[in-house]
Order: structure tokens, then C-alpha cells, then sequence
């Protein structure tokens, strides 16, 4: 583009992800490469905007070369929920542009896509194929006089235009990049056979753009963009030490509240740890339970059990008062499938539902349900960070649970980072060997800048609520999995 | 653009209808932008024993249209420089071109505006070798002593 600075004024794409990357939208008078191999979704990204440019008052006109014909490309976006065939001739023209090409050169190109802007009085131009442009052009320099034309266009008429290409070089410097406003990068690859599609943007003038990968999915709904998670701004930050001032929030299990001289404080965040079938998503469910008791707006959001189950089985041992909660508008219980999902998908839902519902109690069931979702495993402390982060400025107050590897082994692995750094309370759950019988365990580890008391006890879930045993009294190496009377440690030979 | 349908596999539709094609020529000039189909789209008519012409747009078609004759234009609707409806409405307003058969071809006919004396017929893409036949031959004139006749196969 020329050196004058562009009208700041921006062409969203409809694509709210996008938007959000691109900082509003496309450029007036912008000139933009997308680029990825086929099948990357640059077509798809292409017509979604023309169509939303259409139905928001622009128009449109998308020239093919040679990519594939209109009636091909029609009968895949037909599926499409944002193709609407009305816009079409008025609002979205489509041009074949090779022919022109193979006629005339890049010189009949650049006078047919010039005609089609005038006629079509084009406030948003897509050049589909730009690679046949390129490879029709005898030199290098001839390419570069052709975007140089297009952009004289671009400028002369606003009209923002879309370039998509295939194009890999051998060479790995694209000098058609230096020449445009931005440059927008798809892929589609295979993780451990798992289909993982990403956008990126090599480069965008006039924007501080969400630089990195961000997830993309195809739907019947067209191109989604979820913007990497962790670069989301929290919002509405509340004064945090004025929400933690206010009574604490009791699990509604007599015992446990009194460990935790009353419960946990407002806006803290409490790990529950254990290992597979320690009670750890009974705990958390009774102290949602407890919330709806105390007409709190409570929040389950889980990966692995379906709230049926998982509600039918708070009704057998008496966590009760949840699906009633559900159906008086207290409780909310969000499920998502890890394996499918995005995680900035998952991250999304999680921080738009605390956002509008303010919940004021969070149970989040099975912090790895994120893992299995990531695209990219060293990005999770950033995830946790940012959930952490949001939590704390909502001033909610939430509990997730999060499982060790290890049934008995002596030592404790606590697996999350990021997360346990914002967390102020660690309460263990875990099985132990206890005289030739396996009993659940529960003890708190940690409480931050509080008493409590940080005695073993076992937990029973009976089926009219969950009750802690005074069991090990007197014993020591219980959490660790021993667990020796004080006895029988007098018994044992000095090492 | 043309697709084959299934049912009707080209090499065997082409080759059933060539033999029911007559020696006398007539001329059809076909205007699609899109490369490649209009291509295809004339050495299919080329071999059923038309004379064949391409234009790229509506205006290089009013061009050949006045250089001589045509019995019968299939056109795209959308093009450069001159679309379909532009080249239908400057014929229908000129006298020397006002009588020539215009089909329509597209894969939007919602999109498109049905023929209300600008086309004479609306061909939707996908269409078969023989739907395509069986409409030229319905709008060229009928007695013309150049028409492809049907024999009995």
C-alpha cells in the first residue's frame, strides 16, 4: 500500500473470532493474501465475508482462476448456513477470471478485475487462485507490477481485496508479502489423528494483531475462529478484597466445615486433588448442592461424567437439591466432550457463561478435560493462568478438581501449573490401605493465610450425604499411603 | 460448466447422439467466462455437427453476433465486461439479433431472473448432454432445413 496511512475504518468479516484477531476487520483499501494448502477453509473464509459483507450493505465480487468452477464451489457452500443465494447476481458476483488471463495476460486480469469494481460499484474484491496469476506471469517483476496495480485499484476505489492462494515456495520468502497489508496463514494438519485446523496472521499493518495460532473449525455454519484463549483481556474486574471480606463459603459437610472453620473464603480457588474414585466430584457437587441450600447461583462444568449420571448419583447418596436447582434457574450444569473440542472453544464457553451468569459458587470437574483438548500441550499453564485470572476478577469462588496418577504411591504429584499457583486451598482426597481395608482419605494440605485443622480423616459417602470419619486418630503416614499406628511404629527395628 | 450426470455417462451419450446429427451446419456461439467449460462445452456441441464460437463476455459476444451469423446463443449469466441479462437485453433491442434463440445457463436459478421474453430457455448446470440437445433443438426455429434431426437409432 502507499505510504499514506490508510482510513482506519474496517471491513468486518462476519467471523466474530476473526474480527476479534483482526482487530475489527479488513482494512478499507487493504489488500490481504490468504493463504494455506487446499482444503484449508480459504474459500469457505472468503465467501462467509463476501456474504456478510453483502447482507451488512457492501458489495461483493469474487473472481475464480482456475481454482474451481462456480457450480462446484455453489453445490459445496450451498451447505453452508451463511450462503444465501439471493445476494446473488445483486449484492455477490462471481467472475471466471482465467480465461481473461490466458487471453490477454496479467494485463487483461488486472482491466477485468478493474472493470468488474467500477461496474459492480465492489466495496470488497476476492481474487480466488492467486498461484495461476504467478504462474502465468513471465517474470517476477511482472507479478509485482500486477499487485502493484491491484493495490492502485484498491486505493483509488476503497475497495478491500482478498488474494488466496495455494502458494508453497520453494524458496520460503514470499515477496508478494511485503507488498500487501496483511498476510493470513490456514493450515490443516493431523495431531496423534486428530484433525487440528489453525489460522495465523504472518503479518498485518496498521494492527496489533492476536499474534500465535488460533484454533479454526469448519461447521454447516461456516469458518469459526477462537482466538488462543489465554490472550483474552479479563473484564469487569471487582474489588476482590472486598468480595473475600464476606462470610466463607461451608461445603454444607459438618466436619469439613469446621477443619475449614466455616468453609472457604468468598473469591478463592480451592483444588481438590485426588486420585480416580476418591469422591472428589461428590465433594464438589455437595458443595454446589450446599450453594443452591443457601439460594446461590451455582455452575458444574465438566468433561467426563453426563449430568445425568452424574445428578442421579448425587440423588443416591443424598447430595440432593441440584436438578432442582437446575430447574429453578440456580444451577447450571455445562458438559463438554474433551476429546472434540477446541480448547479455546472449551476456554470460551467456560469464561462467556462466568461472565453473564456470575455464578457464585464454580465447581470445574476434571481440570484434564483441558489437557485433552490442547492443541499444543505447552500452552496449558497459560490456559489455567487465564481462568485463574478470570475467576479472581469475577470475585467468584471455585473449586476444581484434578487428578494424581498415583493410587498409593509416597509421594504427591500436584499436576497443574499455573492453575495451583493461583490456588489458595488444597484439599487431598485418596485411598489408603488402613488395616487390610482400602479407605478414602481427606485432608486438608493447604489453606491460604487461615487456620484449619489439618487432621486425616476418612470419608464415607453414605447414602444420606457425606461424612468424615475420625478413623486415624492418632496415627501418622496415612495420607502417604502407610499409615502406621503409633504402636506399631514403636514395634519396628530402628534402620 | 458442465458435470456429467451419473446416469448418463458423456462418451455414451455423445456417441448416441452423433449419429442423429445432420451434415448442414448451424451456428451457435456460447458465452461463459469460465475456463475451460465453455471449452468443453464446444467440442461436445463440435461433435454433434454444430459450428461453434467462444466469448468471454457479453460484449465480445454482441461483437461476434454482429459479424455474422448465429442461430443460437448459450450464455452464462454472470461475466465480465457484459453479463448474461445485459447481452439478452441488448439483442432483443437490436433488429438484426431481436429473433435469435437465447438459452440461459446457470447453476443459481434462484439467483437469476426466469425467462420472461429476454431467454428462451434456462438451462440449470448440471445439465446431461441431452437435456441440453433437447433445448436447443426446441428453441432453434422448427423447418430450418439446418436443424439436427432425431433419426430412429
Amino acid at each position: 500500500m502507499s505510504e499514506q496511512q490508510p482510513s482506519s475504518e474496517r471491513r468486518p468479516t462476519g467471523i466474530s473470532g476473526l474480527d476479534r484477531i483482526l482487530e475489527g476487520g479488513f482494512l478499507v483499501s487493504g489488500v490481504y493474501i490468504v493463504q494455506g494448502p487446499p482444503g484449508a477453509g480459504k474459500t469457505i473464509l472468503a465467501n462467509q465475508t463476501c456474504f456478510y459483507h453483502a447482507a451488512t450493505g457492501g458489495q461483493a465480487v469474487y473472481v475464480t482462476l482456475l481454482a474451481e468452477s462456480h457450480s462446484r464451489m455453489f453445490a459445496h457452500l450451498r451447505r453452508m448456513a451463511f450462503f444465501n443465494e439471493s445476494a446473488i447476481p445483486d449484492r455477490v458476483y462471481y467472475l471466471g477470471g482465467y480465461s481473461a488471463l490466458e487471453a490477454g495476460g496479467l494485463e487483461a486480469l488486472v482491466t477485468l478485475i478493474r472493470g468488474a469494481i467500477q461496474k459492480h460499484r465492489a466495496t470488497l474484491l476476492v481474487v480466488d487462485g492467486l498461484i495461476s496469476a504467478q504462474e502465468s506471469s513471465p517474470t517476477e517483476r511482472e507479478f509485482k507490477k500486477f499487485l502493484h496495480e491491484i493495490q492502485t485499484v484498491a486505493e483509488l476505489t476503497g475497495c478491500t481485496v482478498l488474494l488466496l492462494t495455494n502458494a508453497e515456495r520453494a524458496s520460503g520468502f514470499f515477496p508478494e508479502h511485503t507488498m500487501v497489508d496483511g498476510v493470513l496463514h490456514l493450515t490443516d494438519e493431523l495431531s496423534e489423528l486428530r484433525p487440528l485446523r489453525h489460522i495465523r496472521v504472518l503479518k498485518l499493518r496498521g494492527s496489533a494483531p492476536i499474534r500465535g495460532l488460533h484454533s479454526l473449525r469448519i461447521t454447516d455454519q461456516g469458518l469459526e475462529v477462537w482466538p488462543r484463549f489465554e490472550t483474552r483481556l479479563p473484564q469487569d474486574v471487582v474489588d476482590e478484597a472486598k468480595v473475600a471480606s464476606g462470610p466463607k463459603l461451608p461445603f454444607g459437610v459438618r466436619e469439613l466445615d469446621e477443619m475449614l472453620r466455616g468453609g472457604v473464603r468468598p473469591a478463592s480457588i480451592t483444588m481438590l486433588l485426588g486420585s480416580s474414585g476418591s469422591g472428589k466430584t461428590l465433594l464438589g457437587m455437595q458443595f454446589l448442592s450446599e450453594g443452591v441450600r443457601r439460594e446461590e447461583r451455582v455452575l458444574y462444568f465438566g468433561f467426563y461424567e453426563r449430568p445425568e449420571s452424574i445428578l442421579a448419583k448425587c440423588q443416591r447418596v443424598g447430595i440432593g437439591g441440584l436438578k432442582e436447582g437446575v430447574k429453578r434457574g440456580l444451577a447450571q450444569i455445562i458438559w463438554h466432550r474433551p476429546v472434540e473440542g477446541v480448547i479455546d472453544e472449551l476456554g470460551e464457553s467456560l469464561i462467556v457463561t462466568l461472565r453473564r451468569d456470575r455464578p457464585q459458587r464454580v465447581f470445574l470437574d476434571g481440570m484434564e478435560g483441558f489437557e485433552r483438548a490442547a492443541d499444543f500441550p505447552e500452552r496449558m499453564s497459560h490456559v489455567y493462568s487465564a481462568i485463574a485470572q478470570e475467576v479472581e476478577q469475577l470475585g467468584l469462588t471455585a473449586i476444581y478438581s484434578t487428578e494424581t496418577r498415583e493410587l498409593f504411591a509416597q509421594t504427591i504429584e500436584v499436576p497443574i501449573h499455573g492453575l495451583s499457583a493461583a490456588t489458595q486451598n488444597i484439599i487431598l482426597l485418596r485411598h489408603v490401605e488402613h488395616r487390610a481395608v482400602m479407605r478414602r482419605v481427606l485432608a486438608i494440605l493447604k489453606v491460604r493465610d487461615d487456620d484449619y485443622d489439618a487432621a486425616m480423616r476418612e470419608i464415607r459417602i453414605t447414602n444420606s450425604g457425606i461424612r468424615l470419619l475420625d478413623t486415624f486418630a492418632g496415627e501418622s503416614g496415612v495420607v502417604s499411603g502407610g499409615g502406621n499406628s503409633r504402636a506399631a511404629r514403636r514395634e519396628q527395628p530402628e534402620a | 460448466m458442465w458435470y456429467p450426470a451419473a446416469a448418463t455417462p458423456v462418451p455414451l451419450a455423445v456417441s448416441s447422439l452423433r449419429r442423429n446429427v445432420v451434415p448442414s451446419k448451424q451456428s451457435i456461439l456460447i458465452v461463459d467466462d469460465e475456463f475451460g467449460l465453455a471449452e468443453m462445452l464446444r467440442e461436445m456441441l463440435r461433435d454433434l455437427g454444430f459450428e461453434v464460437t467462444l466469448a468471454i463476455n457479453g460484449r465480445l459476444a454482441l461483437e461476434i453476433l454482429d459479424e455474422g451469423k448465429v442461430d443460437l446463443v448459450l450464455t452464462d449469466m454472470m461475466m465480465p465486461v457484459m453479463d448474461g441479462a445485459e447481452l439478452a437485453r441488448a439483442m432483443r433491442s437490436d433488429h438484426k439479433h431481436r429473433g435469435t434463440p437465447i438459452i440461459m445457463m446457470t447453476s443459481l436459478p434462484t439467483a437469476v431472473p426466469q425467462p420472461t421474453g429476454l431467454f428462451d430457455a434456462v438451462l440449470r448446470k448440471p445439465f446431461t448432454p441431452d437435456l441440453l440437445l433437447k433445448t436447443m433443438l426446441s428453441c432453434l426455429p422448427s423447418g430450418n432445413a439446418g436443424t439436427p434431426q432425431r433419426t430412429p437409432s
